[in-house]
């Protein structure tokens, strides 16, 4: 069992390990490892506008289609919630999840189809770019705050609220927002680690202008071995940082409520 | 009269269950207690007054002023619920403090008032606690300072000891009662537990398939209830079929009983209601004294448990007496007579 999960790790880090040797590597080819050491990779890297300019572009789209989950998917999961009737809730869970459902190619086909035309004459836009994002995260935020509202049985808070004196304002204030503040910050930096990684969609829908990193890291692949490991690396680290947050915020808030009961 | 339903009726959308035509004047001061089987339409009662339901027919008066269209939380009433629902992101005094804030006491005022409330209900060392950190019985306590803090116009306790275990149940009885003597306000207690209703109610509601069968004090509910099926529902009872065969005697099969039959005439066919602890073993002959076998026999520590069969009838009595017996009496003043149906 144990050599087993050595193996599965050695697996999973083999690659990771090797871009980061990659990265730093004079030469590397038809070799196991490159040879020769060297910072000329990161510094082409760095001293490229087009990598410069889509690095930037995926962050700005990152910071957008989270802002963007957090007002939309917070008061779409609190209708869903609240819905009192059981075909509604499922209906709009069902088209919150198509996203996930469907493959992002599909998705992106759709998107060209729709905005190539001249009515919608959007395609290649930076918001484009965001849009697709937004749609194929928002479920992803969506669901967990769903999740989250049955679990800490916010129903019955909201009563009690309401019984106290609370009017709506107050209790979304008061009640709903701070017990779901965590829930909202761990969903938004999953959106957010799967907005930086997002290829499938953002190559189809983004224009020249409007690439995001991992569509101009493909072009990476065509050039030397070394920039290619570079360019990874740095969205390698941009998604770990991701995940590193998500799992301390989720920690953070299992500790904030402790051994409460459901 | 502080609490009152007129003619109220709901139905859950989509099914035939609810509540219809609850009249019911809860008095200022008054401790009245629901029971019901689950699924009886009490929680509905609390959950209309509460304003979670609206009625489709019929008003529900708080004070003497109509509430019926208004929103729970203009309502001004102190509801504590089953779970206590105390807010998991607040110290208990903020949970106190809550209902304050929204009737917009300062921040110093209220806490030091939420403060002061949990020192009433004796937690005045836990103030600044989170409630995942308080027990079942404190968290109780919790609840129900926060539901009196604001001087609501009327009291909701939704099941509020059905959480805890059974021995803290019977003291957080008395705490609740103290507290709801103390504020001196109309009080709607929703419980299954019929000893809670009994030992807590002034009076008692019975209700049954969403309506009320009887509202009555707790001795006379127990012991004059008006239907079989309340006699059923409250406590344990010997329910035979019976017919009046003359004024003062009862015929049930084979046994002829001795009994008050005011309100019946001959021929009547009648329920015959004795509760187990009034029938005992008898010694000799005598007035509605019975020889027999005991056919089951139930041993539960301070009273035997005894299904004893008389000429085909049934007896189920309640006895401390521990030597064997072969005969029962039933005094005539044990039994009561119901309308059969």
């Amino acid at each position: 069992m144990g050599l087993v999960t050595l193996l599965y790790l050695v697996f999973l880090a083999a690659p990771i390990a090797l871009l980061l040797v990659g990265s730093v590597g004079e030469t590397w080819t038809n070799t196991l490892l490159p040879s020769g050491f060297t910072g000329r990779w990161y510094a082409e890297l760095l001293a490229d506008p087009s990598f410069r300019r889509a690095f930037f572009v995926s962050l700005k789209v990152v910071a957008l289609v989270c802002v963007l989950n957090a007002l939309i998917g917070l008061p779409l999961a609190y209708a869903i919630h609240a819905a009192a009737r059981r075909g509604v809730r499922l209906a709009a869970r069902l088209v919150s999840l198509l996203p996930i459902a469907v493959p992002e190619l599909v998705l992106g086909f759709g998107f060209v189809l729709v905005f190539s035309s001249d009515t919608l004459p959007w395609l290649g836009t930076f918001w484009i770019v965001v849009a697709g994002h937004l749609v194929l995260t928002l479920p992803y935020t969506v669901n967990a705050l769903v999740a989250d509202m049955q679990q800490l049985g916010l129903p019955a808070l909201e009563q009690a609220a309401a019984g106290l004196g609370a009017p709506f304002g107050s209790r979304f204030l008061d009640i709903v927002l701070p017990l779901l503040a965590t829930s909202l910050t761990s969903a938004m930096l999953t959106v957010a680690a799967l907005s930086i990684g997002e290829f499938q969609l953002s190559n189809l829908v983004s224009g020249f202008l409007s690439r995001t990193y991992p569509v101009v890291l493909l072009q990476a692949f065509y050039g030397a071995t070394g920039f290619a490991c570079a360019a990874t690396v740095v969205l390698l680290v941009l998604a770990v940082l991701a995940a590193l947050a998500t799992a301390l915020t989720g920690r953070a808030g299992g500790s904030m409520r402790g051994g409460d009961v459901a | 009269m502080s609490i009152e339903f007129r003619a109220v009726s709901y139905t859950y959308p989509g099914t035939r269950i609810g509540v219809s035509d609850i009249d019911l004047a809860i008095a200022d001061g008054e401790l009245l207690a629901i029971i019901g089987a689950s699924g009886s339409g009490k929680s509905t009662l609390l959950k209309l007054l509460a304003g979670f339901l609206v009625p489709d027919s019929g008003r529900i008066l708080v004070d003497g002023k109509d509430v019926t269209g208004l929103k729970p939380e203009d309502r001004q009433l102190g509801i504590v619920f089953q779970n206590y629902a105390l807010f998991p992101h607040m110290s208990a005094a903020q949970n106190v403090a809550y209902p304050l804030k929204m009737r917009g006491i300062g921040r110093p005022q209220r806490l030091e008032q939420a403060r002061a409330a949990l020192v009433r209900v004796g937690l005045g060392d836990f103030t600044e606690r989170r409630p995942a950190t308080l027990s079942g019985g404190q968290q109780q306590r919790v609840a129900l300072a926060r539901s009196l803090v604001f001087s609501p116009r009327a009291l909701l306790l939704d099941e509020p000891l059905s959480a805890l275990d059974a021995a803290l149940r019977v003291g957080m009885r008395d705490e609740i009662l103290k507290v709801q003597r103390q504020a001196d306000i109309a009080t709607l207690h929703v419980t299954h537990d019929q000893e809670e209703a009994l030992s807590l109610g002034d009076r008692v509601a019975v209700i049954a398939g969403g309506r009320i069968a009887q509202v009555a004090p707790p001795r006379e509910l127990y012991e004059r209830p008006a239907t079989r099926a309340v006699a059923a529902f409250v406590g344990e009872a010997n329910l035979w079929q019976g017919r009046i065969a003359a004024p003062g005697r009862v015929a049930l099969a084979n046994l002829d009983l001795a009994a008050d039959t005011e309100g019946f005439a001959p021929g009547d066919v009648v329920t015959v209601m004795v509760r187990p602890e009034r029938i005992g073993p008898a010694p000799a002959s005598g007035i509605n004294v019975f020889t027999g076998a005991v056919a089951t026999d139930r041993y539960l520590g301070p009273t035997r448990r005894v299904d004893f069969a008389v000429d085909g009838v049934n007896v189920r009595l309640h006895t401390h007496v521990r030597e064997a017996f072969s005969a029962i009496s039933i005094p005539p003043d044990a039994i009561r007579l119901l309308p059969a149906d």
